[in-house]
C-alpha cells in the first residue's frame, strides 16, 4: 500500500547495520507518548451546544458574543525531539483501507476518544518539543482514494469540488453574523471552514492554508518502556479568530475556500501550545 | 517498471498453454502460439507523455476494471438508483453527454450548470473538471455523487446500498483481495475502469505512425491547426491542460477557473478540453453554447467578444478580435479535427456495459 517509509526503512537498515558492528552498544528500547488536545475560548473550556440554542457564551475580541456547535482540526506528520536533538516521526502512510491510514489524527471536539493521541514506538530518551502539521499535505492528498479519518464516508473532512481536506473548522452562531436560516445554515451561523493545499507558482491566491507547528514543551520528559509521558496542549478559539487578524463575525461568517481561510490560517500558527506536561 | 512495459506475464500463458492443449487433446498437432496481449493492462501509447495518475497505488487488474465497469453503469451511485455514470458519459461519445443534452440532465431531471466532459487519456491529465478543482482522478466521482443536480446521493447511503446488494462484495474480493466495500476501493475501481479509458488510435494517429495518409484538405487542415490552434490545443493530448478565456461571453455567470484560483484575472477561464473526438463530443464549450463545429470555427473566426480576461491570443495586432480564418479555412480546419476521432476507442467492446 502507500508508504512513505522507504527513507525511514533505508536509515533502519543503515542504523542497524552500525549497531551490529557495536556490540556494546544498549538495545534501544521504545515507549509511548500522548499528546491531550484540549480545546479552548480563551480561559473557557469549549463546550458545544445544539444550533438551536441561544445562549451566547463566548466573546470575541469585538466585543461580539457566539457559540460553538461543531469544532475540530486534522494532525499529521508529528515529530518528537528529544533535549540533545534526535527526532522520531510518527508513522504516516495512506491507502484506500483504514489500516492503510497512519500518522493522521481527526481530533474533534465531540468526540472525546480523538482528543488524545498516542504517538508509539518511541524510542527512550528525553523529550521537550513536537511538531506536526495542521492539516493534510499536498504529498498526501495527491495520493487519492484514503480510508480511516480521511475516508468521507467515515467522517472525513473532504472538499469534492476543489479537492483536498478542511484542515481546521469551527461552526457555531453569532448574534452579529447576518447569515439568514439555509438548507445548510441555522440563523445567524458562523462556519469557518480552513483548507487549501495547493503552491502554485505565480498565483498567491491560490493559497496553501496547510500549517506546520513547532511547540516546546515547558518542561522535558522522559519516554522509556515503562514510562508514557503526556503533553497537555490547549488550541485557543480565540487566538484562532483574533490574532494576526480580527474575524468580524458581521462580514466573517462563511469561510468555504481556501483563499478565504488565509487570515484564519495565519493566526493559527499561534493557536497551539503545550500548556503543562506528565511525566 | 512493469505497470507500463508491453509484455505481458508469463506464468499465467504458460497455464494457459497447459489448457489449451488439454483441451485440444489429441485433435492436433498443430498449435497457434499466438500471445493475446493482456488487454486489462494500462499501456502507455508511444507517442503519449508518462501518465500522471499514481498507479504505484491502484494498479489495473482485470477484476478492478470489471468491478470499476459494473459500478460506473449501477445507477445505484444515485439516491433514486435512475442515474448512472454512464448515463451521461456515454461511449458512443467519447464518454461525453449524449449530444442532444447540451447542460449535463441528472437526477430529477435537474438541470445542471456545465456540459459533461468526455473521459478518455485521464490517466495523462493533472486537473479535472472545466475548472480544474480535482486534482487525482480517485476523487472525480465523488462529485458526481454528491452533486444535487446530478445523483444527488451520501457516499455512506452508496457503500451501503452496494453492501446490501449481495453482488458486490465477491466482486471487491477478487479485485482487491477484501470484502470489505468502502470509499477507498470504490473508487480505486471506478479509477481503474477510466485510466483503461486511453484514446491514441485515431487517423491522425496512424498518419503519425506513417500508416495512413491524410487528404490534401485535412493536411491543409493540419497546417492551419498548427499555426492558430496548437498553442492551446497542444501536444499529443491536444491540450496545454491550460485555463482560458476563449470570449465565448461578455460576463461570466459561472466563473470558471476563478472558483478554484480565488483570482479575479481567472474569472471566465475554462479548462483547455482535448481535440481528440472532437467530431463525437458535441455540444461544445462549457456552457454548450455551440452545437457544431462549424459554429466554433465561426466563433473564432467572426463571434469573439471582448472581456477582461480574453486570452490575448485572440487579440491580433491590429486590435480585431479572434483569429483571421477565411471559410475555407475554417472547413479545412474542421476536415482535420475530424482525423481525432478513435473509431477503435468508441466501439471498444472492453468498455460495453456487462
Amino acid at each position: 500500500m502507500k508508504t512513505f517509509n522507504i527513507l525511514s526503512c533505508l536509515l533502519a537498515v543503515v542504523v542497524m547495520g552500525f549497531s551490529a558492528c557495536d556490540k556494546k552498544e544498549e538495545p534501544t528500547t521504545y515507549g509511548t507518548m500522548d499528546l491531550t488536545f484540549d480545546n479552548r475560548v480563551g480561559e473557557d473550556e469549549v463546550q458545544l451546544v445544539s444550533d438551536s440554542d441561544t445562549a451566547f457564551v463566548y466573546t470575541n475580541a469585538m466585543g461580539q458574543v457566539f457559540n460553538l456547535t461543531k469544532l475540530g482540526y486534522y494532525i499529521s506528520r508529528v515529530e518528537l525531539k528529544t533535549t540533545d536533538g534526535k527526532v522520531y516521526a510518527d508513522e504516516v502512510t495512506t491507502g484506500p483501507m483504514d489500516e492503510d491510514v497512519k500518522g493522521f489524527y481527526h481530533v474533534q471536539e465531540d468526540k472525546i476518544n480523538t482528543q488524545i493521541v498516542t504517538i508509539a514506538n518511541v524510542p527512550s530518551g528525553q523529550y521537550n518539543e513536537v511538531t506536526f502539521t495542521l492539516g493534510v499535505e499536498a504529498e498526501y492528498v495527491q495520493q487519492g482514494a484514503t480510508g480511516g479519518v480521511l475516508d468521507p464516508a467515515n467522517g472525513g473532512w473532504l472538499w469534492n469540488w476543489d479537492a483536498g481536506y478542511i484542515g481546521w473548522a469551527m461552526e457555531g452562531r453569532s448574534p452579529s453574523s447576518p447569515k439568514a436560516a439555509g438548507p445548510n445554515n441555522a440563523d445567524n451561523s458562523v462556519k469557518l471552514h480552513i483548507g487549501g493545499w495547493k503552491d502554485i507558482a505565480g498565483n498567491s491566491m491560490m493559497v496553501n492554508n496547510v500549517k506546520r507547528i513547532t511547540l516546546t514543551f515547558p518542561s522535558s520528559v522522559e519516554v522509556a518502556d515503562d514510562l508514557s509521558p503526556r503533553a497537555h496542549i490547549h488550541m485557543d478559539v480565540l487566538k484562532a479568530i483574533d490574532g494576526h487578524h480580527m474575524m468580524d463575525f458581521s462580514t466573517t461568517n462563511g469561510v468555504h475556500n481556501p483563499a478565504a481561510g488565509v487570515d484564519v490560517a495565519h493566526n493559527l500558527e499561534g493557536a497551539f501550545e503545550v500548556h503543562h506536561v506528565h511525566q | 517498471m512493469l505497470l507500463f512495459s508491453k509484455r505481458t506475464t508469463t506464468k499465467p500463458l504458460t497455464l494457459f498453454g497447459l489448457v489449451v492443449l488439454v483441451m485440444l487433446g489429441g485433435q492436433s498437432c498443430t498449435k497457434d502460439n499466438t500471445i493475446t496481449p493482456n488487454v486489462y493492462e494500462f499501456q502507455k501509447p508511444a507517442h503519449f507523455p508518462e501518465p500522471t495518475y499514481t498507479f504505484n497505488n491502484n494498479e489495473l487488474t482485470e477484476a478492478g476494471f470489471k468491478l470499476g465497469k459494473k459500478i460506473f453503469f449501477d445507477p445505484i451511485l444515485s439516491r433514486d438508483s435512475s442515474i448512472s455514470c454512464g448515463t451521461c458519459h456515454s461511449q458512443a461519445t467519447a464518454f461525453a453527454d449524449q449530444q442532444l443534452h447540451g447542460i449535463s440532465v441528472g437526477i430529477d431531471n435537474r438541470l445542471g450548470i456545465r456540459n459533461a466532459l468526455p473521459l478518455f487519456n485521464l490517466a495523462f491529465y493533472k486537473e479535472f473538471f472545466w475548472d480544474g478543482g480535482v486534482t487525482h482522478l480517485d476523487f472525480v466521482p465523488l462529485n458526481a455523487i454528491a452533486s444535487p443536480f446530478e445523483m444527488d446521493e451520501d457516499i455512506v447511503v452508496v457503500l451501503q446500498k452496494m453492501r446490501n446488494s449481495g453482488e458486490y462484495t465477491e466482486l471487491f474480493e477478487e479485485a482487491f483481495g477484501t470484502s470489505t466495500i468502502n470509499t477507498g476501493l470504490l473508487m480505486d475501481a471506478l479509477a481503474q475502469y477510466m485510466n483503461r479509458m486511453v484514446s491514441a488510435n485515431s487517423k491522425y494517429d496512424q498518419f503519425l505512425d506513417k500508416k495512413v495518409t491524410l487528404t490534401t484538405q485535412e493536411q491543409r487542415g493540419l497546417q492551419l491547426f498548427n499555426a492558430n490552434c496548437e498553442s492551446c490545443h497542444s501536444g499529443v493530448l491536444f491540450t496545454n491542460q491550460g485555463y482560458h478565456n476563449n470570449g465565448i461571453d461578455v460576463v461570466f455567470p459561472d466563473s470558471g477557473r476563478a472558483l478554484i484560483s480565488a483570482n479575479p484575472a481567472d474569472i471566465g477561464k475554462f479548462r483547455v478540453p482535448s481535440l481528440r473526438n472532437i467530431d463525437r463530443t458535441a455540444p461544445y464549450m462549457h456552457s454548450a453554447k455551440f452545437f457544431t463545429l462549424e459554429d466554433v470555427l465561426a466563433h473564432y473566426a467572426s463571434g469573439v467578444q471582448s472581456s477582461a480576461t480574453l486570452d490575448s491570443r485572440l487579440i491580433q495586432p491590429d486590435g480585431t478580435l479572434g483569429i483571421a480564418l477565411s471559410q475555407q479555412e475554417q472547413e479545412d480546419i474542421i476536415a482535420f479535427l475530424k482525423t481525432l476521432t478513435d473509431f477503435e476507442f468508441i466501439n471498444d467492446p472492453l468498455f460495453f456495459q456487462e
